[in-house]
């Protein structure tokens, strides 16, 4: 008898909000994040041992879809890093009224944009 | 880990649809879970086709009008229609709320009413919440006072009772509890929002003698820092109050005092 109740449903009818959103969100590029950097280490890695590996990485990362996946590595570093500065202001108690937690919220994902813009020419124009 | 769908026995199938009789041109369909624990059938849900020029404002207006007009087999909790009582919380367009004091003016389209989410149904909308109150009484939420002057109040400062302003006027709805996804997966173990504004009220109580036991016993990966502020919670509670920052006074007080 016990085991035969349905369970309600749940994420698949929860409606989602700015503050859900950004905590999902930041889980997934903490493991994006994660990923990108252990395949960064291995690149670096691959440079050191010659010249011919530096040439085929130039040409791969000169196409569009490493473009696109560089864009979106930059975005997920520049969301995860913002998104983080929220979490620990309201480690420290601040943020939590609802209105707050939804102009914070907007705050990450737009200045998530603008930082990978910004990074994105950085590296374009500079290095 | 979480499991995000639903076991085999709880997916929700198309249920009856009951039309208008009262030939009614302003007319809502409400799409209602319904189970029956009598048969072996799985959940589904039911639409009906509510004459809005003759109900009242709120979405427990709808319940009862279907109740008493269309559909008596519907099962629903609610006692004090005043936001008092906390017995008709449920799930309405895709939020947790108490029915009697939810406007079904905000739900656009069609309104879709489940019971709160992830418990184990009862019956329609009515959810089991034994779990949650076991973990209420597990934090103990009773005055400990050591004092042996027993005949005399003990005296609390303006300062200090303003310290229990957004704690006490919760009713335990579970609102908070059931929308909150950490306490979807781990609700066995992670006391959720509910109790643990409990817990907090509890510590803060300057009459209270037994602070330090009590952050104690919270202080657990699992009871209290499954919280990761995704503030549902907050953004659920019928009655304004918030959850995700007592959790957050609590994680405070544990890194900053020596417990």
């Amino acid at each position: 008898m016990e085991n035969k109740k349905p369970l309600s449903p749940h994420i698949q009818i929860y409606s989602w909000h700015i503050s859900s959103l950004v905590s999902i969100s930041h889980r997934i590029t903490g493991i994006i994040n994660i990923i990108a950097i252990t395949i960064i280490c291995f690149w670096s890695c691959w440079l050191i041992l010659g010249e011919n590996n530096y040439d085929f990485l130039n040409y791969f990362l000169g196409s569009l879809i490493s473009k696109f996946i560089i864009l979106g590595v930059v975005w997920s570093f520049s969301f995860q890093t913002l998104s983080e500065i929220r979490h620990l202001i309201m480690d420290m108690g601040y943020g939590f009224e609802l209105q707050t937690t939804k102009v914070t919220g907007l705050l990450v994902i737009l200045g998530s944009l603008v930082l990978t813009v910004i990074i994105y020419l950085i590296g374009r124009n500079f290095i | 880990m979480a499991q995000i769908s639903l076991p085999k026995n709880s997916t929700v199938n198309k249920g009856k649809y009951y039309k208008d009789q009262t030939g009614s041109k302003n007319i809502r369909k409400v799409n209602v879970y319904r189970w029956d624990p009598s048969t072996e059938e799985n959940p589904r849900i039911d639409t009906y086709e509510v004459d809005m020029d003759n109900c009242p404002s709120k979405v427990l207006d709808i319940l009862n009008k279907i109740k008493n007009e269309i559909d008596p087999s519907l099962a629903y909790r609610r006692s004090c229609a005043h936001g008092v009582c906390g017995s008709c919380a449920m799930n309405m367009g895709g939020k947790n709320g108490l029915a009697c004091t939810t406007p079904h003016t905000e739900i656009d389209g069609e309104i879709d009413i489940y019971p709160l989410p992830h418990l184990k149904v009862k019956r329609d909308l009515i959810g089991d919440l034994d779990g949650l109150y076991k973990q209420y009484q597990s934090i103990e939420p009773w005055l400990k006072n050591n004092s042996s002057k027993e005949s005399t109040e003990i005296f609390q400062s303006k300062e200090d009772r303003a310290k229990l302003d957004g704690a006490y006027e919760c009713i335990m709805c579970a609102c908070c509890s059931t929308s909150c996804p950490s306490y979807w997966w781990n609700g066995d173990k992670y006391l959720g929002p509910a109790v643990l504004l409990q817990a907090y009220r509890w510590i803060v109580d300057s009459r209270d003698d037994e602070r330090k036991a009590r952050l104690k016993k919270v202080a657990d990966e699992l009871k209290l820092y499954r919280c990761h502020t995704i503030l549902n919670c907050t953004s659920a509670c019928p009655k304004g109050l918030n959850p995700a920052k007592a959790i957050a006074e609590i994680k405070k007080m544990l890194a900053t005092a020596n417990v």
